[in-house]
Formats: C-alpha cells, structure tokens, sequence
C-alpha cells in the first residue's frame, strides 16, 4: 500500500505525518478537554489536507457495517425504550428477591449484563443506573455496590456477543466474523467470568448490605406494571428485536452483513411505530427518534476510521506488526496472550475504540507469518476479549463506566477513580486470567 | 406598544441571602406566582417560583436520565426529606438564573416572542441597560393591551 501515498504538503515524510496526526488526536481524546467526535474528525481532515489520503481512500477507509449496524440499533433501542419494558423487567427483577439487597445486586446486575449483550452498554446503564438508584433511595442504602456490580456486569455482557460492545462490532466487521461465531466462541466463557466476579463482590460488598423490613416492604411497592406505558408500540418493538436478533444468528448463510439487517430493522420499526397516525405526526415521530440517535458517537468512528486507513497506508502498522512478531518469536500462543494482556490492559486507560481501531489492521497484517486470515480467529477472540474486559480495570476504562460514575454523582454518592480502580482493576485482571485458559484450553494448547 | 407600557412597576423582590422558606412565605401569603432575585444595587440575578422549590426536591438522576416518567414508583419520602433540606438553603441556590430577560423598549411583539420561546415562567422581566430591574410583564398584561385595541397605542407611532 506504500505507493499509493499521495502528495504530502511541503515534502514531508508521509509516514510521520499520518502517525503525528494519530497521536496528537489520540493523545488530546485521553485528555478528556474537547469533544471526541470533533477531534477524530480534524485528524480526518488533516489526513486528506496533508495529502496522506484522497478524499476517495478515506470514504473507502470508513467501515460501513460498523456504522450502519451501530446506527440501527441506536434506532431501534430509542424506539423500544420509550415503552418502559426495560424498566419493566429491572424492577420485576428486584421484586422477585422480595426486596432482599444482595438479591437485588445480583439480580440488577444478571438483567444489566444480558442487556448489555444484546444492546449498546451505554443504552443498558441509561436504563438500569436510574432504577437502581431509586431502588437504592427505597431501601435507604447507598448505591455503590450496586453501581459497581453493574459497570462489571455491563462490559462483562457485552463481550458475549458481536453487538455487545464497539470492540466487537468492529472486530466482527473487519474480520468477517459472524453473530453466530460470536455467540459460540465468546457467550460460553461470560457466565463463568459473571459468577466468579459476583462472588468477588460478595466478599467485598456483600456482608454489608442490610435492609429494614419497612425499606424491604417498599420496594415491594414498586409497581412494575405501571412501568409499560405503551403496550402496541412494545408489541411492535419485540416483534422488531426478535426479527432482528433471528437475523444475525442466521445472517452469514443468507450472506448479509449485520448492518443490512439492523438497519432493516430500524427501518421497519420506524415503520411500525406510527404506523395508522397522520403523516404530520408520524414526521414528528421520525425526527423525535433521529435526535436521539448518537451522532457523536457515529462521526466519531467515521473520523477515527479514516485516521487509521492514514496511518495504515503508510506501512507503519504492518511494521508494528513484524516487531510484534519478533518480540514473541512468531509462536502463536505467545501472540495470542500478549493481545489479550495488552488489550486489556491498554482498554483499562484508554478508550477502547480507537485501540481496537488500530489493533484490527496490525492483526490483519499478521496474516502471512501465521499461514492464511483464517488463522487468525483465536487472535481475535483474544483482541475481543481483551479489549471488552479490559473496560472494567479503571473508570474511564468504558463509557458506560463514566455514564454510571455520572449518576452516583448526581445521586450525591460519587465513585471516586481510584476508590473504583483499587476493586475493579484486579477483578480485572483475574476476568482476564480466566479468558486467557479459556483462549487456552479451547484454542491454543 | 413597547415594553415599559404594560409593564407592572410595583416589585415585590427578593435578595440572594434570603432563605428558601422565607421567600416561600412571601410566594403564599401574597399569591404572586414568581419573585425577582436582586442584589443591592437592585440588578436582576435570577427569579423563583414554586416550580424552581419542587425541581430540586425530585432527585437529578430521575430528572436527567431515561427515566421521564416514574409511574410505578412510590413516593419513599424523598420530596419532604429533601423539602427538609431545601427550606433553609439560601434563595440563590434554587433561584432560575437566566429567566427571560427583555429590554424596555423593545416591541410588545417581541416581548411575546420571548416569552414563548425562553419563558419557564410565563413572565418577561424588564430591565434597563445596567440589567436592574424596573418593571414585569406578565402573559396577561400582554392580553389586556391586545383587547384594549387602541390603534394608536398598538401599533408605534
């Protein structure tokens, strides 16, 4: 790909253009002043000004499958969270454990990390933080724990699937991996990793929580029946979700990608939503839901992508990989540990997307040493799992972590980053540990 | 017709120091539905009413999250254990700090346009160009010069 580099202005070396651009844009992401969309995007602009890509490279370098799949869900969860089933099964959950505050923990976080697997984990942490803290408030508690249990839980659930975490979509995307191939090779490790960090929790949180009968009684008040308030359009919304769950299970053998089918999904959704209200309305509706879409997010990974393909063109990444290589002596296993160490690891400090977003090419490019890109898939179980996992050592580790970090704030219980990171940076690294013998046993030995 | 003609210019005010329940008391006894905040030199710093007391007694995660509409919740004595709280707060923490602000000569047309587009209290407070306050228009004072319909007064001569 070295020859297609383009004009860089004033005859500046390409190569250290294109890296300067990504880790000035990276290095200010990390420093949290300015808003990462608009960062990502200036470090796009910058690669097409300096010449280090035409303006067709960089289009051709977005990953459409991650945006489009990205941007259906967001559709469709703004849709059906509009209905309050969501709610609906949170509190239903807290209420089957008769109110009891370890059952509630283990119960919001069980409901969090299903959720998270199925949606985005910023959507599933909206919907649960803000329960839970009522729920907290009733039972006159404090919320930590609580809210602890459910960072862990969310990056935890949303390593089992492909649409669970970015990491994943863009992994799954880039490799040509399928929903199906996620479910059977990262679901199975998730339940065992979800019960050895509630235990964790028990020993640290769990011989603390007590209740008063009375505070007991009135979370039994709660009545989850009033939390659906629009039962046609929840109708409609779990028509749509098992539609489109179905769909990426069977996706590969029809030959679609995951973004066709959210997107049909979205659209038919959209569809359905207002479907028999006058045209005006069912515009208004239209606009409602498009507001709510996350565009930051989106513009976001259309800027970074484009940095990457600018970084890629210049050869530095695959020289990364041929020092990675060197450094484990080309043994596969040793390889596949150090991307999940480092994934993790890295995930834990830094934002995850733009990691994975540069860990995919310099994985792709390792695809001669270890034979064919079929031989790869360990590799990236191994990236998937570091990256999602990783989330769960520090604070800023995820974004569903800081939105979480956000509520306690709000509730007047703040979580503290170091307070955070001295329980969560070793339930880490043991979640790490395990996926390291699971990758081991089922894949490496 | 501009501002100052429809204007009320008797102000009952309140200062930044004063307490929640002190202010409160005025908000009852008298029935007005909204109190301008003024410092000393009588410049305007924000307005209350009973909607800015209620909006710090609900918690702010319920407020700024998913959750708009809580139907299945219990009440779990949050309002009166946070009205508890609130009473003895001073004014300026529960106070709207940017109510709708309109000059006094500006059109009564514009004065409209304003309210609907920024009001949270159905008053615009008038206010010279050092911002103190000199007068309120109120949504009704707006409609009683509108059904007077002096053509004359209406529309600037």
């Amino acid at each position: 790909m070295h020859d297609s580099v383009n004009h860089v202005i004033f005859g500046l070396d390409p190569t250290w253009v294109a890296v300067s651009i990504l880790l000035v844009v990276y290095a200010v992401i990390m420093a949290e002043k300015f808003n990462r969309a608009v960062l990502s995007l200036l470090g796009a602009g910058m690669m097409i000004l300096c010449g280090v890509l035409t303006q067709q490279q960089a289009v051709a370098g977005i990953d459409f499958n991650t945006i489009g799949l990205l941007t259906g869900m967001m559709v469709i969860v703004a849709i059906s969270q509009k209905t309050g089933m969501f709610q609906y099964v949170a509190i239903k959950s807290a209420k089957i454990v008769k109110g009891d505050p370890w059952g509630i923990l283990v119960m919001l976080s069980v409901v969090t990390a299903v959720f998270s697997a199925f949606l985005d984990n910023v959507t599933t942490v909206l919907l649960i933080a803000p329960v839970t803290l009522l729920i907290t408030d009733a039972l006159d508690i404090k919320p930590y724990p609580f809210l602890f249990a459910q960072i862990l839980s969310s990056n935890i659930g949303g390593t089992a699937t492909l649409i669970g975490d970015p990491p994943n979509i863009m992994i799954g995307s880039a490799a040509n991996l399928s929903f199906y191939q996620f479910l059977v090779n990262l679901a199975p490790i998730t339940p065992l990793i979800m019960l050895v960090t509630m235990v964790a929790i028990w020993f640290m949180f769990g011989k603390g929580l007590h209740a008063t009968d009375e505070a007991k009684a009135l979370v039994m008040q709660f009545n989850e029946d009033d939390a659906i308030e629009d039962v046609p359009l929840m109708k409609k919304s779990l028509l749509v979700l098992f539609l489109v769950i179905s769909g990426f299970t069977v996706a590969h053998s029809f030959h679609l990608e995951p973004a066709s089918i959210a997107m049909f999904g979205a659209a038919l959704l959209l569809l359905l939503q207002t479907w028999g209200q006058p045209l005006h309305d069912k515009d208004h509706a239209y606009e409602g839901i498009m507001a709510e879409v996350e565009w930051t997010t989106i513009f976001f990974f259309v800027g970074l992508f484009i940095v990457v393909t600018g970084v890629e063109h210049t050869g530095v990444i695959e020289m990364l990989a041929h020092k990675t290589l060197e450094l484990t002596g080309g043994d596969f296993n040793a390889t596949a540990g150090a991307i999940l160490w480092v994934s993790a690891i890295a995930s834990a400090l830094i934002d995850n997307i733009p990691f994975v977003a540069t860990m995919i090419p310099l994985i792709e490019s390792m695809a001669p040493t270890f034979g064919s890109a079929d031989a790869l898939v360990p590799l990236w179980w191994a990236l998937a799992l570091g990256a999602c996992l990783g989330g769960n050592g520090s604070l800023i580790g995820a974004s569903a972590n800081l939105i979480v970090a956000g509520f306690a704030q709000r509730a007047g219980h703040p979580i503290m980053f170091l307070q955070f990171m001295k329980h969560a940076f070793l339930l880490m690294l043991m979640s790490i540990a395990i996926a390291h013998t699971y990758l081991y046993l089922r894949y490496l030995s | 017709m501009k501002a100052n003609l429809v204007m009320t210019k008797e102000l009952v005010v309140c200062h930044p120091d004063q307490t929640v329940l002190e202010v409160l008391k005025v908000l009852r006894e008298r029935s007005f539905h909204v109190l301008p905040v003024v410092d000393e030199n009588n410049k305007l710093l924000g307005a209350v009413n009973m909607l800015s007391m209620l909006s710090k007694l609900v918690p702010e995660y319920i407020l700024n999250g998913y959750l708009k509409s809580i139907p299945y919740a219990p009440d779990m004595g949050v309002l009166r254990k946070h009205y508890k709280e609130i009473i003895d707060h001073k004014v300026v923490d529960i106070m709207e700090k940017n109510p709708t602000v309109v000059g006094e000569n500006e059109s009564l047309l514009s004065v409209t346009a304003a309210l609907i587009s920024f009001d949270r209290f159905e008053y615009a407070f008038v206010v010279d160009k050092d911002h103190a306050l000199i007068g309120i228009v109120a949504a009704s004072d707006i409609v009683r010069a509108l059904s007077q319909l002096d053509p004359e007064v209406l529309f600037d001569a």
